[in-house]
């Protein structure tokens, strides 16, 4: 061995080490294990709602809700508790504004209904207090809060919820042929409130069609209608949008072959 | 230096390694849901399988017992659900369940299914019909398919036949129902004609026979005292066109299916063999063997002058027309070994469209015009290609095949497996599914005919 390779022997040696000390310096600062994040179900859903949940939509909070009758303040507290703050009761139910008064009545409708009519979210204890008004900004004015109609998510949620009825009969549907898979067909769908079908589904017309897979198209709607009817009635969708606009009292199911 | 490099090089490497296995984000899902442009709700549903369809067949009844020519109308019944549910089973795409163990059908249920009982045996469609005597002698046969989970009718078919074609009948509706539940056209009512051999290798004799699709109805044109080969079915199915080595000389054969009467297609001395007819049934092409090159020739059926359509050295066989008739397909040896090559109809604009090693022969258009099916010699094993040599694919697996011959609907290929004590066989050409074809002996060369008028 002559210097110069016992020199470059040394010096590889002192890397490995230096190399070494570095490595496990950079695993000692890593003091526990990395904490796995808890597994959460995740579906992608496309919201993109044509008509939009909210009639006008604000982007401030909504406003806070009001007592439907507004009394004398020293009605409507509570008895203070030795540490309560002395302006709380002013904070859940503010005098209206001047800018609030002017807006339209829909957006702050007069209290119309006698008091201990219609209002079922009383609480003992609390007087004419809304609970759902808590944790909101008070200064909130916005009156158009969202989701006054069946919102994408909602309407997503209904038609994963179909989708999970449905798919078991799809699945049983037998491929009929070559380019098959090509094939989209769009059955409506009129149903009644208990899921049942109120009308034999109608056959759209079907795209993806070509000389290859045309023969099957026929099949491809047989299978379509098939896979609804086999697992309907279908159960368990939510009754207060069965008969909103998007909501599954009629609605489209597109079927496809796997690819 | 060298040890050096290398292990910072290691080293290098070490702070890299991690990153080779880190995830790419999943693709999203499909959407699951949409509007559509009237803001209704859109559900997308993907599903389905790859299997055999599960279809009940219970017996037929028959609104009355009855004697005729084919037996009573009770067994008819019995016997025709038997063949209804055999041939979907031959085709590898349904499971037929029953008939026997099902619950038996009352005439007037025939046109009113109890869905309820069949919906239980896991079948998705259900073939019902009846048997019925006519005051004439002839018999009225009901075919019905329905959709269980649907309880809707889906094709029916009556037909009314002479007591002698009953099982004709029979496939009628099997090819009613195969139609109905693939999109495609059925097969069933057809029949093969092959080369049956039995005997020695060294001394076989190989006589033609024809028969039902499903080996019935089975009986021989030939006698065996000349070896024949090559049988095919004239697309009108007047004439059978074959091989011969009669006197030891390889000729092309008509075989006159009314009157039984053969002649030679050609009167030349030559050598002739792989005769095909063209799609209207009025020439054959057939290759022709003139000083020791092989040429494909074209000729009326009823004789004449051959015209010849390839003219280059080499062996050109084994001809067949595309559907419409407009192009040949072929096998030739040109370049050296046996490829396929495709040309115009009047033997003009030759080109190859094969280029595997091994070899390709038998070369036959389908009926849709959209493959072409072969041997492939290497491993003596059937395939399909698109018409421009693109898409090749094997249906056969291990064993010697060769051979193929097309069902009428393009669907399913009839071949011969094995060497020397070789049986008919057929495959589905979307699923590869087989099936052995009864033969009361030996059988090669099968030529399926077209669904029968």
């Amino acid at each position: 061995m002559d210097r110069a390779a016992a020199a470059g022997l040394s010096l590889s040696v002192v890397g490995h080490v230096a190399l070494l000390a570095l490595l496990s310096f950079a695993l000692v600062r890593i003091g526990s294990p990395p904490v796995v994040p808890q597994a959460m179900e995740v579906s992608f859903v496309e919201e993109v709602g044509l008509t939009s949940a909210s009639p006008q939509p604000s982007v401030e909070p909504a406003a806070q809700a009001r007592a439907p009758d507004i009394g004398p303040i020293e009605d409507a507290a509570p008895a203070p508790a030795p540490d309560a703050p002395a302006a709380l009761p002013k904070q859940i139910a503010p005098a209206p504004s001047p800018a609030a008064t002017q807006r339209p009545a829909q957006a702050r409708p007069a209290p119309s209904a006698p008091a201990g009519t219609g209002r079922t979210t009383r609480r003992p204890g609390l007087g004419d207090i809304d609970p759902r008004s808590f944790g909101r900004d008070p200064n909130a004015r916005a009156a158009n809060p969202p989701a006054a109609t069946m919102s994408a998510q909602a309407s997503a949620s209904i038609a994963q919820a179909i989708t999970r009825q449905v798919q078991p009969c799809a699945d049983r549907q037998v491929y009929p042929g070559p380019g098959a898979e090509r094939i989209v067909t769009p059955i409506s769908l009129s149903l009644n409130r208990d899921g049942s079908l109120k009308a034999r589904p109608r056959v759209g017309r079907q795209r993806g069609l070509d000389d290859e897979n045309r023969r099957y198209a026929q099949r491809v709607a047989d299978l379509a209608v098939n896979a609804f009817v086999s697992c309907s009635p279908l159960r368990g969708l939510p009754q207060d949008l069965y008969e909103v606009p998007r909501g599954w009292s009629n609605f489209t199911m597109v079927y496809r072959l796997p690819g | 230096m060298r040890i050096a490099l290398i292990a910072a090089a290691a080293a290098w490497s070490l702070t890299l390694a991690p990153s080779a296995f880190a995830q790419t984000p999943p693709d999203p899902a499909p959407a699951p849901a949409q509007d559509d442009d009237d803001g209704q709700l859109v559900v997308d549903v993907t599903g389905g399988q790859r299997a055999a369809l599960p279809v009940a067949v219970p017996y037929m009844p028959t609104p009355q017992e009855e004697s005729t020519a084919a037996g009573g109308t009770g067994a008819l019944g019995r016997q025709i659900a038997d063949i209804v549910a055999a041939d979907l089973r031959n085709s590898g795409l349904f499971t037929p369940i029953g008939p026997s163990g099902l619950p038996s059908v009352a005439f007037p249920q025939v046109t009113a299914p109890d869905f309820a009982s069949f919906s239980s045996t896991g079948a998705q469609n259900l073939v019902q019909g009846f048997v019925q005597a006519n005051g004439n002698g002839s018999l009225t046969i009901g075919c019905y398919l329905y959709d269980v989970s649907a309880q809707s009718e889906l094709t029916r078919q009556g037909y009314v036949v002479q007591p002698r074609d009953w099982r004709r009948a029979a496939h009628r509706c099997a090819d009613a129902i195969y139609s109905r539940l693939t999109g495609e056209g059925g097969y069933f009512d057809t029949r093969i004609v092959y080369v049956s051999e039995t005997g020695p290798a060294r001394r076989r004799i190989k006589r033609l026979a024809i028969m039902d699709y499903d080996g019935a109805n089975h009986r021989f044109l030939t006698n065996g005292q000349w070896t024949v080969l090559t049988p095919r079915f004239a697309p009108n199915q007047q004439t059978i066109t074959f091989m011969t080595y009669q006197d030891e000389r390889p000729r092309v054969m008509v075989y006159e299916l009314d009157s039984g009467q053969t002649r030679p297609l050609v009167s030349q001395p030559h050598m002739t063999f792989a005769p095909r007819y063209s799609p209207d049934s009025r020439h054959i092409i057939f290759s022709m063997a003139i000083n020791g090159n092989t040429d494909i020739y074209r000729i009326p059926v009823g004789g004449g002058t051959p015209q010849r359509l390839t003219n280059t050295p080499g062996i050109d066989t084994g001809g067949s027309y595309s559907p419409d008739g407009s192009r040949i397909v072929f096998e030739s040896d040109r370049g050296g070994s046996q490829q396929i090559y495709v040309m115009d109809a009047d033997g003009s604009n030759q080109r190859r469209i094969s280029f595997g090693g091994g070899g390709y022969a038998t070369p036959v258009w389908s009926p849709r015009g959209d493959l072409i099916a072969f041997t492939r010699t290497g491993g003596f094993r059937i395939g399909v290609m698109a018409p421009d040599g693109s898409g090749e694919r094997i249906l056969t697996g291990g064993g010697y095949a060769e051979g193929p011959s097309w069902a009428p609907n393009g669907r399913a290929i009839m071949f011969t497996r094995g060497a020397s004590a070789g049986r008919l066989w057929y495959v589905d050409v979307a699923s590869g599914a087989t099936r052995q074809v009864p033969t009361p002996l030996g059988g090669s060369d099968p030529a399926w005919s077209p669904l029968r008028p």
